[in-house]
């Protein structure tokens, strides 16, 4: 097979899973972020491994995928996962009610939700409210923002992979109706580069039509900001979340020594614009001391935000909530003309492995290359082999 | 909410570019609760859109953006604008990494020396004696070493030295893995080891995430001691 040459454009963790099932199925890759890798959503989003149950009434599919997930990367990254389950917690007639939906949806969903006598709840998370009702019990967990990825990047790293973060792409060339090429400034070196490319992947999240933008094509985009807060104090040890049709602030995850709740949603129109509006932080501890009474008395760690890409343009959504989690692969010489380019876009960490197997599939069925994903089974490397010298 | 301007004067180019490293200033408005990391990524987007440094998480976790702060070793994300004193901020690279160029460093160095295979994942200190789902063995949480450097940074001792975070991590080790006690205790009293620490304890004041590197290295010679004991 000749060895074709695709840039990512992205280093977060959708651009570092691509990279490896690409390396993974012979190709050269070349992965480009602006600035440190994951210095877009991924490294800020909340932490969660979702199992689905989240999903689950609302998208059986995506609540599949999500359990799908989570069983693979306790297999091939378990060190950049907490893995203690997690549990749902009924604080009110309406949640009771909503319970058996609930339950039946993740089992049609294929994920083992159990029903957790209270007392019992109580036993394996202590600081939950003494006001809880139904609790189920699913095998929730904790992603580390940062380091999952970078293991993703360490193993595309060593299959050969170059992985260039500093680097903004500044433009695409586009001749006779393809794509040919990235323009970058290196930041590091302190000059412009063109990089050719037989495809190009633009995997940069709430900032894809910027990408897009430089082929000439307008991609309806919404970047939709979302809080999260962190107590100094890890207050349990499972996912804690509000067993309701989901809304604001109705999970805590725990991390290291860490409580996180969120998170809120708003629209905004520039992902570099956004800032924590402080009465999150007020409602974010309320809805936190619901299910964890002490949340809001342990000292204040930090408040941060970060946005989602939502589809659609801004006038047509009305807070998003009701809009898919679900990521889509846009071939664009199929939908706007322009060939060799491919943008990949919305997801959750979770399933930052499954999104890159369908992506890498496209990239296979654009060039005419036949190679099968292998990116389940073999564990990943170390995150520290990717800064280990001599591993570039 | 009030604001107030502050100015920070950053450490501008170096690295591998060659690029001579000079201070620029940037002056901006900063609300009450805004962090060193807030400042830069406004700096960034509205007056400086080349600048260079490393952040990901925003929240203490991932360890990418310790840098030098008023001349201390400060991650980036949580040091508040409105805790450093009045007057100009000054910020550098972090010392004992890879300089990039302007804040940036790659942390090549430290993540080496990192011993090999040791792991992340450690037992839950959190209601130890709590019921657990069928399925789980036990509470498991990450180190709370976030690699992020700024023990090296702050540490007296100069080069050939294993350094404050790579000891406390083979003090971690030989808890999680008793059995490699002679292969640990062997990296541990090298003579870029435990043995070096002078006792200033910069390392433990200036982790943000409470490892205190130095009551591991304290660890760590005690027990080399025992073994030389025995012999
Ligand atoms: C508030 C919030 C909470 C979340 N919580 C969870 C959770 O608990 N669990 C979960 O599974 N998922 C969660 N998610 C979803 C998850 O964060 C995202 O699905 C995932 O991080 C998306 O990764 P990405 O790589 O597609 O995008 P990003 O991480 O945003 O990556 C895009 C990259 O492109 C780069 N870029 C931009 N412009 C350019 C350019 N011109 N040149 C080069 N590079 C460029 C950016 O720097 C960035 O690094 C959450 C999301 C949000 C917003
Ligand atoms: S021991 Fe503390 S200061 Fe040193 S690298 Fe680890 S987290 Fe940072
Ligand atoms: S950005 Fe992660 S520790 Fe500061």
């Amino acid at each position: 097979m000749k060895k074709y040459h695709v840039v990512v454009i992205g280093g977060g963790g959708t651009g570092a899973a691509i990279a490896y099932d690409l390396v993974k199925r012979g190709f050269n890759a070349t992965v480009l972020d602006r600035g440190e890798l994951t210095s877009g959503t991924t490294g800020r989003h909340h932490g969660q491994l979702h199992c689905g149950a989240r999903y689950a009434v609302g998208d059986r599919e995506i609540a599949r995928e999500c359990m799908e997930e989570t069983n693979t990367l306790r297999k091939i990254a378990s060190e950049s996962l907490e893995s203690n389950y997690g549990l749902f917690v009924a604080l009110n007639d309406e949640d009771e009610a909503f319970a058996p939906t609930f339950i039946n949806a993740c089992l049609e969903s294929g994920i083992p939700a159990e029903k957790v006598p209270r007392k019992q709840a109580l036993l394996m998370e202590p600081k939950l409210s003494e006001k809880i009702g139904t609790v189920v019990q699913v095998p929730d967990g904790t992603i580390d923002a940062w380091r999952l990825p970078l293991q993703f990047f360490a193993g595309a790293q060593q299959g050969g992979a170059v992985i260039r973060p500093f680097c903004p792409v500044t433009g695409i060339d586009i001749e006779g109706g393809r794509a040919v090429a990235v323009r970058i400034r290196d930041l590091i070196q302190r000059q412009d580069e063109r990089i050719e490319a037989d495809l190009i992947v633009n995997a940069t999240g709430a900032w894809a039509p910027q990408i897009t933008k430089f082929a000439g094509i307008d991609i309806p985009i919404t970047p939709a900001p979302g809080t999260m807060l962190a107590v100094r104090k890890r207050l349990c040890n499972m996912v804690i979340s509000h067993l309701h049709p989901s809304g604001d602030g109705d999970i805590i995850v725990p991390q290291r020594g860490l409580s996180i709740i969120g998170t809120t949603q708003y629209k905004t129109d520039d992902p570099d614009d956004i800032k924590v509006p402080r009465e999150d932080v007020d409602f974010l501890y309320r809805c936190a001391d619901e299910m964890v009474p002490e949340f809001s008395k342990q000292p204040f760690h930090a408040a941060w935000i970060a946005a989602r890409p939502l589809a659609g343009k801004s006038e047509s959504i009305e807070d998003g909530r009701g809009l898919s989690r679900d990521f889509v692969c846009v071939n664009h010489g199929e939908h706007d003309d322009v060939q060799g380019l491919m943008s990949v876009i919305g997801g959750k960490a979770t399933v930052l492995r499954a999104m890159a197997e369908k992506t890498v599939d496209a990239v296979c069925h654009e060039l005419g290359v036949q190679e099968p994903c292998t990116t389940t089974e073999t564990p990943l490397p170390s995150h520290r082999q990717y800064y280990r010298k001599g591993a570039k | 909410m009030s604001t107030q301007e502050r100015n920070f004067r950053i450490l501008r180019g170096g690295g591998p570019s060659g690029s001579p490293a000079e201070f620029q200033s940037y002056s901006l408005e900063l609300n009450e609760h805004a962090t060193v990391l807030d400042a830069l990524e406004w700096i960034r987007v509205e007056q400086a859109p080349d600048l260079m440094y490393r952040h990901s998480c925003h929240h203490g976790s991932c360890g990418t953006c310790g840098m030098t702060v008023n001349g201390k070793p400060k991650l980036a994300c949580l040091t508040k604008v409105e805790d450093l004193a009045a007057g100009d901020i000054k910020l550098e690279p972090l010392v004992g990494m890879e300089p990039l160029g302007d804040l940036a460093v790659s942390p090549v160095p430290l993540m080496s020396a990192y011993p090999a295979n040791s792991g992340y994942i450690r037992e839950s200190e959190v209601n130890k004696d709590a019921a657990r789902p069928e399925v789980v063995d036990r509470f498991e949480r990450f180190e709370n070493c976030i690699e992020c450097g700024l023990c090296m940074a702050a540490c007296p001792v100069g080069d050939e030295f294993q350094g404050p975070a790579v000891l406390a991590a083979l003090n971690r080790e030989l808890a999680k893995t008793p059995e490699r006690r002679a292969e640990i205790l062997h990296a541990a009293g090298r003579p870029d080891g435990v043995y070096r620490c002078e006792r200033a304890l910069e390392c433990s004041r200036v982790c943000p995430t409470a490892v205190y590197p130095a009551k591991h290295i304290m660890e760590l010679r005690k027990e080399l001691e025992k073994e030389s004991g025995a012999e």
